[in-house]
């Protein structure tokens, strides 16, 4: 069992989920320390184009690993099966539903990724900074939700890998048992891919927060079907010998090798830790995350676009530490620096998501509700649907507008700001002689909400 | 301005305590010292985090109603508008951006006057866009002779 002690994640899964393919984004990567991003470089217009790319790159980056593991997923579905009817796609079609499990997850990702495209190209067509910037943070949990959902999905087609070996390879092995295996890792995952694909900012977090330990659960999984298999070989004393069998399997060509190995049988070394080097993250001397990922991660922490939990988790897993506990789940400092982590950071964190009690205040429509068909012939559809368009304000908020005294103040929230927006809206359009655009919509909007005072920080409220 | 912050506590109190300490007995003295500064700019000199331009807009509407000058007050918000959303003046060519600029500042003009005034702003707005200002028009307070005759006095 030596020879998979290795605490070990193959490069195939770095090219897919970390490593920058984009040279575009190689100018700005290098010049951009901290302190330029933190605005002493450019205006917020500049910072917010440097924000947009790097949300670019990364959507790029996860599309294409998607788009790699719905191929794989279509291969594992179109290959005949093996000896005796078995493989993933025999064995009377029992196991067509692993491989449509995985489908759908590529799914919900690429349909989050496409609302990432929606907002990152209103974002670059709106001259209002504030209103540019709340757009890419909006693009957030999805971008988050995709990135963690990706490498779900590269884990599950490992398991439908390594499945598809056993079956074939394997004749000793079970098929129930593997079903039953199989149903049980997917049931494992599920919870945290209801969580993501809600694309619920805190739903996405909590996983995100939760995943390391869910990728050891299921290294555990893996290695269990490994190890099971080895041992049926054993007893049938098969052609292959029980390690060359181990070694076809981690040949397997396709297998993404998103799970760290088991490690040996004393426990992961808590020495072994990551170190922020001149190539990325790295654990050794091996680069677990690149530099240009480390850097497009910093940018989009910066500007509240994803958050640190999330980031750190990404990292850990990828750097294989799912296995220790670690109970705090932070990085090192030297790792979180170089990812933006910071009080100033956390403390945006805190008051864009859930500062001073603001995830409990109640969340109000921008746009009016009772004008949604309005906004729909205007372009708010999808990503960009006026329930995506909410801001918390608290309760006492809400009384200070309403006023009162020898001050009318003729503006109460929010009704008041549903007619004054609306009136605005509509006289300018009928101003104008045409239709609004959605840029000019979302224009009005953000003079509006300066004047008014309330906070460019968007967050989705229920469609009712 | 970005913090929501102008909503807490008693706003009202704090508007009127930031305009004393600058040395002037009301709002309107306020803003008439400052012509044709924008409202949110009113509003970040009196409380950059905690004052709301539509709290100054508010204020002046109250003074303006004890002093029958409400009139002027919505001569006043046009030109206060103008500079924010057109501050080189009327535009010189219409183009589709410079014709929404114009729309935008007139749609939230016609917004922020009260009810009672609503109508004769809409007839002020068709004047505008039956006769356009000279391109650059610029008014510096709301004693702007073209907007008088848009929207004379009544109260007097």
């Amino acid at each position: 069992m030596k020879v998979v002690a290795l605490l070990l994640l193959s490069a195939a899964l770095l090219a897919a989920g970390c490593s920058s393919r984009a040279a575009g984004s190689r100018e700005d990567a290098t010049g951009a320390g901290p302190d330029r991003v933190k605005g002493t470089a450019g205006g917020p217009r500049q910072i917010a184009a440097r924000t947009r790319r790097a949300v670019v790159q990364v959507a790029d980056e996860v599309r294409g690993a998607t788009g790699e593991h719905a191929r794989s997923l279509s291969a594992l579905a179109a290959r005949p099966p093996g000896l005796g009817n078995r493989g993933l796609s025999g064995g009377n079609g029992a196991f067509t539903r692993f491989i449509d499990h995985g489908s759908r997850q590529s799914r919900w990702i690429d349909g989050a990724l496409g609302g990432v495209s929606t907002l990152t190209g209103v974002a670059s067509e709106t001259t209002e900074a504030d209103m540019q910037w709340a757009l890419l943070r909006m693009t957030g949990p999805r971008l988050q939700a995709a990135m963690l959902g990706a490498l779900l999905l590269a884990t599950w087609v490992d398991f439908l890998q390594l499945a598809d070996a056993v079956l074939r390879q394997c004749p000793a092995y079970s098929v129930e048992r593997l079903f039953v295996e199989l149903r049980r890792v997917q049931g494992r995952m599920e919870p945290t891919l209801t969580a993501l694909a809600s694309l619920d900012a805190e739903r996405v977090e909590a996983a995100a927060t939760a995943m390391p330990e869910l990728m050891g659960q299921l290294t555990r999984e893996f290695g269990s079907i490994q190890e099971g298999a080895r041992v049926a070989m054993e007893r049938r004393e098969q052609l292959l010998t029980a390690m060359q069998f181990m070694e076809m399997l981690t040949l397997v060509s396709a297998l993404k090798m998103s799970l760290p190995r088991l490690p040996p049988a004393a426990p992961a070394s808590l020495g072994v830790g990551l170190v922020m080097g001149s190539g990325g993250v790295m654990v050794g001397s091996r680069v677990v995350v690149s530099a240009e990922w480390v850097e497009a991660m910093r940018r989009l922490v910066q500007a509240g676009v994803i958050s640190v939990p999330v980031v750190s988790a990404a990292v850990r897993i990828h750097g294989g530490q799912v296995l220790m506990a670690q109970a705090s789940g932070d990085l090192p400092p030297g790792v979180r620096d170089a990812l933006g982590d910071g009080p100033e950071v956390r403390a945006m964190h805190e008051t864009g998501r859930a500062g001073a009690g603001m995830s409990e205040a109640p969340r109000h429509h921008v746009l009016p509700r009772e004008h949604r068909e309005w906004f729909e012939q205007r372009g708010f559809t999808g990503a960009m649907d006026i329930d995506q368009f909410c801001v918390r304000l608290e309760a006492a908020q809400h009384q200070a507008i309403h006023g009162g005294g020898n001050w009318r103040l003729g503006r109460t929230w929010p009704g008041e700001w549903n007619r004054m927006i609306m009136e605005a809206l509509r006289e300018a359009e009928a101003e104008a002689g045409r239709k609004l655009t959605r840029n000019n919509i979302l224009n009005i909007v953000a003079e509006r909400m300066k004047f008014y005072d309330v906070p460019m920080s968007f967050t989705p409220g229920r469609r009712r | 301005m970005t913090g929501g912050r102008s909503w807490q506590g008693d706003w009202k109190a704090r508007l009127c305590e930031r305009v004393r300490e600058r040395g002037y007995d009301s709002l309107t003295a306020f803003a008439e010292a400052r012509p044709a500064i924008p409202l949110v700019e009113l509003a970040e000199e009196l409380g950059r985090d905690d004052i709301a331009g539509v709290q100054v807009l508010s204020g002046l509407l109250a003074e303006a109603e004890q002093r029958k000058q409400v009139t002027r007050f919505v001569r006043d918000v046009l030109v206060r508008q103008l500079s924010l959303t057109l501050p080189d003046g009327w535009p010189v060519v219409m183009d589709d951006e410079s014709r929404f600029q114009v729309a935008k500042a007139l749609g939230c003009w016609s917004a922020d006057t009260p009810d009672t005034h609503k109508d004769r702003v809409r007839q002020a707005r068709a004047a505008l866009r039956a006769t356009p200002p000279p391109p650059g028009w610029r008014p510096l307070g709301p004693d702007d002779e073209l907007l008088r005759t848009l929207l004379p006095d009544e109260e007097a």
